[in-house]
């Protein structure tokens, strides 16, 4: 049984050595040379930190990212990345929950690293790459993992206002990763097309498909998704064979006609997830390319951002539904009703997922691990963890899970979860706003915030676009005398959404 | 013009278009804001941008989507 991710890297450079690993606009890097740059800054930095410290990584979208989270682990380690792109202060509330001692950054980034609230060490990658190998020191270091060690910490929105930082086995990442390149059909003649941040869960098969089976990975300018015609002429040059993008990537070329002008030749799979498909663009994608696997994917960041898949066989129309599907491979999951008793078959019941795709928990926050990972109210035998996903879904009467919205008031927007809470949190934070609301119009995709008091709208725009990421901006600001209430007193959020437009 | 410049304005109101000329090549705006800053523009100017004009030229000044407005319109 592996104990690690390195037992994979260390397999997979020993078989592909000269085999384009990771290549960007400007440049490429082999297997051979990925696996000494990671046995470098495993030195450098297993020199100074002790096994199974995090390692905070911010650097930027290109082939030397995925080089550093490995280095880090070949330290015996686990990292956090960052997107060096999100303002300070989200950058500030992150090092405040992870805590760690040392920083490892690109160059390009030292400058935005330097002004955070960190007292550790910087580390910058340019300078220690090309430290000499220690191989008795790796070989120490890989022996103090196991397959249950923290492999990353990758960071969530958090109703509270601070973001919870999601801690992945090494394990779990493992048995995800086989169980979607089963159903994918993954192997070393893939091309994956990059879409999501490197810091972001959605990123992990493009980063550890590679290193598992010997697959490639294009990572696609950020910029280009904004130009369609350019993304397809770069999805053949590349010769991509393969997408793990968010929904709202895949939207993306439809909405924007790319289809009109070409399409992507090579592709064979394309998995999508992270939010409800709208099937009017999955249509198009169909319609040019009837050929492509397509795998519509659901899941959660505590359960390694998976639970189950649906591979769709039909061709779907503008107002078809897709069903969230059948569980992956050692994923257990299961409905429960609001008493905690099993949710009767054909009934709506909240989803709950179990198995060793478990996360570990929140990082240094004991009260929500424990909120969220409970013991199976249906199991009194023995332990057995399950994670409360806050979905609804039902099983149909072929065991087909169908999923019916949140539970609470989180939301999926351009492929991110947010809490609407920790929007409405932020706003209050601001001088002229007494009181507000934040509410998700699904229709139009759009972030609404009704809000009480003198701020304009573009000052509240303003502090969103220092303090939180981009697609946490609310784009609809509406200034209101007062918030309509219910008789009991709380906000009446329906009438607020007949103001939407 | 007044009116494209405060449609952007609206949806971004921490850019200064006035004077930004690389919107799109510096990663300015995003491709959520430009699908966003299509429909928008699509619905206000009576006008269908295609594909074809969606090339950063089009886009990295307010200046330039003007132009590319009062071309569309008198297509």
């Amino acid at each position: 049984m592996e104990t690690s991710v390195l037992n994979r890297l260390d397999k997979t450079a020993a078989a592909f050595p000269d085999k384009v690993m990771f290549r960007d606009e400007t440049a490429e890097i082999t297997f051979g040379e990925f696996d000494r740059l990671t046995k470098s800054v495993g030195t450098y930095l297993a020199q100074r930190v002790p096994a199974g410290a995090p390692i905070a990584v911010m650097s930027g979208r290109h082939i030397l990212t995925p080089s550093c989270f490995l280095g880090a682990v070949r330290a015996g380690c686990f990292y956090a990345p960052m997107d060096g792109d999100m303002p300070q202060t989200r950058l500030n509330q992150i090092i405040g929950v992870i805590r760690a001692d040392f920083m490892l950054v690109d160059r390009a980034h030292l400058e935005t690293a330097q002004k955070l609230d960190f007292d550790g060490e910087i580390i910058v990658f340019e300078d220690i790459r090309d430290t000499e190998p220690d191989e008795a020191l790796l070989a120490a270091r890989e022996k103090t993992l196991g397959c249950t060690s923290p492999l990353y910490v990758i960071f969530t929105s958090g109703s509270t206002g601070v973001p919870k930082g999601v801690i992945t086995s090494h394990q779990s990442l493992m048995t995800y990763i086989d169980s979607v390149a089963k159903v994918l059909g993954i192997n070393s003649d893939d091309t994956l097309g990059n879409q999501s941040p490197l810091d972001y869960i959605a990123a992990v098969r493009d980063i550890y498909f590679p290193v598992s089976f010997g697959a490639s990975t294009y990572i696609i300018p950020k910029n280009e998704f904004a130009v369609p015609t350019t993304l397809f002429d770069t999805l053949n040059r590349e010769k991509i064979t393969a997408l793990c993008w968010s929904v709202a990537g895949v939207e993306l070329p439809a909405k924007l006609g790319a289809f009109d002008v070409g399409k992507p030749e090579y592709l064979k799979k394309l998995c999508f997830s992270g939010s409800v498909m709208p099937c009017k663009y999955l249509k198009i994608w169909q319609e040019h390319l009837p050929d492509v696997l397509y795998v519509n994917q659901y899941g959660p960041t505590e359960a390694t951002a998976s639970c189950t898949y649906y591979v769709v066989k039909e061709k779907v129309t503008d107002d078809t539904v897709l069903p969230i599907g059948t569980p992956y491979d050692n994923y257990h999951v299961m409905l429960l009703s609001e008493d905690n008793t099993a949710t009767p078959q054909g009934e709506t019941g909240e989803i709950c997922v179990s198995g060793p795709i478990l996360a570990l928990g929140y990082y240094g926050n004991k009260e929500q691990t424990e909120k969220s990972f409970l013991q199976n109210p249906l199991n009194d035998n023995y332990r057995e963890l399950i994670y409360k996903t806050g979905d609804l879904g039902h099983f149909d009467e072929n065991g087909i899970l169908h999923f019916h919205g949140r539970k609470d008031r989180q939301i999926k927007h351009l492929g991110h979860r947010i809490e609407l809470g920790e929007i409405e949190e932020t706003a209050k934070k601001i001088a002229g706003v007494t009181d507000c609301c934040a509410l998700y119009y699904k229709d139009k995709a759009t972030l609404y915030l009704f809000y009480v008091g003198p701020a304009t709208s573009k000052e509240i725009v303003l502090y969103f676009r220092q303090n939180m990421p981009a697609f946490m901006v609310p784009r609809k600001l509406i200034n209101l005398e007062a918030l309509p209430t219910l008789p009991n007193g709380k906000t009446d959020m329906q009438t607020l959404k007949s103001y939407f437009k | 013009m007044d009116e494209l410049m405060q449609i952007l304005e609206n949806l971004r109101p921490d850019v200064d278009f006035e004077n930004e000329t690389a919107l799109i090549t510096n990663g300015v705006l995003d491709s959520f804001d430009i699908v966003a800053l299509v429909g928008e523009l699509n619905d206000e100017f009576d006008i269908e941008i295609k594909p074809n004009n969606l090339i950063p030229e089009n886009f990295n000044s307010a200046k330039a989507m003007w132009a590319m407005i009062e071309k569309l319109q008198d297509e």
